[in-house]
C-alpha cells in the first residue's frame, strides 16, 4: 500500500496573505514591464546606453544589492521570530531590516546627487529618463516597505510581520533584476 | 558549519555570493572585448534568475508551496529569457 498523502488545496499553499501577493504579484508585472521597455529600447541604441551607464557607481549599488540581501535575511528571522512568539526578538529583527533599508536610501541618496552635480537629469538621454523612473519608483518603494515594518513592529502578531516581511521581500526581489539590468549589462 | 544548515542563512549566503559574482563580472567586463562582453551579460543575467528564484523560495517561503513555486519558476524563467533575448538582440 502506498502512502498518498494529499497535497494541500493551493491557496492553502500560499505562505502569507492572499491579497499581499495580489500586490506582490502586480508590483512585479511594473517593474518587469519596465525593465523589459529598458531592453526593448536599449536595441535602439546600445552604444549610447552603454556610455551613459559608465556614469553610474557599479560598486555602490552593488553594496546596495548587498545591504537589500541581508536586509531581506534579518526580515525573514523577524518572521521566525514572531511564529514563536518572541514579541521583542522580533522587534530587534525589524529595526535592523529598516536600518539596512535607510542605508540603502543613504547611498542611492548620494547617487542621485552625484549625478545632479555632474549635470545628469531625467531628460539627459533615454537611458537616464528610464534610471530615475525605475531607481526612483524602488527607492519610494523602499520607503515603504521601512514604514510598513515599523507598523507590523508596533502591532506584531505572526500574521502581520509576515505580510510586511512579503512586501520587503518583493522590494528585494525587484532590486535584484533591476541591478543587473540597469547597472552591469553592457 | 552548523549555521549552514539553516535555509535561511544558506539561501543569505548563496545570495551574497551571487551578488558578489554578478558585480566581479561587470567590473571586469572593462578589459574584455568582443563577444566576451556578451557572455559576460548573459551570465550576469542567469546569475540574476539565481537570486531572484532563492528569494522566492526561501525569503518569501514558496518552497513550502509547490503549487505556487513551480508557477512562479516557470513565469521568472520565461521572463529572464526574455530579458536575455532582449539583451542579445542589441
Amino acid at each position: 500500500m502506498t502512502d498518498t498523502t494529499p497535497e494541500a488545496h493551493p491557496l492553502e499553499q500560499l505562505p502569507g496573505d492572499l491579497m499581499m501577493w495580489v500586490l506582490i504579484v502586480s508590483e512585479l508585472l511594473v517593474f518587469g514591464a519596465g525593465l523589459a521597455a529598458f531592453l526593448s529600447v536599449r536595441i535602439t541604441d546600445p552604444a549610447g546606453f552603454a556610455s551613459a551607464q559608465d556614469h553610474l557607481h557599479r560598486a555602490a549599488a552593488g553594496i546596495n544589492t548587498l545591504v537589500l540581501v541581508t536586509s531581506g535575511f534579518l526580515a525573514a528571522l523577524a518572521v521566525r521570530a514572531a511564529e514563536h512568539g518572541r514579541i521583542a526578538r522580533t522587534r530587534m529583527w525589524l529595526s535592523a531590516a529598516s536600518l539596512l533599508g535607510v542605508v540603502f536610501l543613504v547611498i542611492k541618496t548620494f547617487e542621485f546627487i552625484e549625478k545632479a552635480q555632474q549635470g545628469i537629469g531625467i531628460e539627459t538621454s533615454t537611458f537616464f529618463t528610464f534610471y530615475y523612473l525605475m531607481t526612483g519608483f524602488h527607492a519610494a518603494h523602499v520607503v515603504a516597505g521601512i514604514v510598513i515594518l515599523g507598523l507590523v513592529g508596533i502591532r506584531c502578531t505572526p500574521r502581520t510581520v509576515e505580510v510586511g516581511a512579503a512586501f520587503w521581500h518583493m522590494v528585494d526581489l525587484v532590486w535584484v533584476l533591476l541591478f543587473p539590468v540597469i547597472y552591469l549589462l553592457r | 558549519m552548523k549555521l549552514l544548515s539553516d535555509p535561511l542563512m544558506r539561501a543569505w549566503v548563496w545570495l551574497v555570493g551571487l551578488s558578489l559574482g554578478s558585480t566581479v563580472i561587470a567590473t571586469s567586463v572593462a578589459r574584455i572585448e568582443g563577444v566576451g562582453i556578451t557572455l559576460a551579460g548573459a551570465t550576469i543575467l542567469v546569475l540574476a534568475w539565481a537570486k531572484a528564484r532563492v528569494i522566492l523560495s526561501r525569503y518569501l517561503g514558496l518552497a513550502q508551496a509547490p503549487f505556487w513555486h513551480r508557477g512562479f519558476s516557470i513565469v521568472l524563467a520565461i521572463y529572464c529569457a526574455g530579458l536575455l533575448g532582449l539583451y542579445l538582440i542589441a
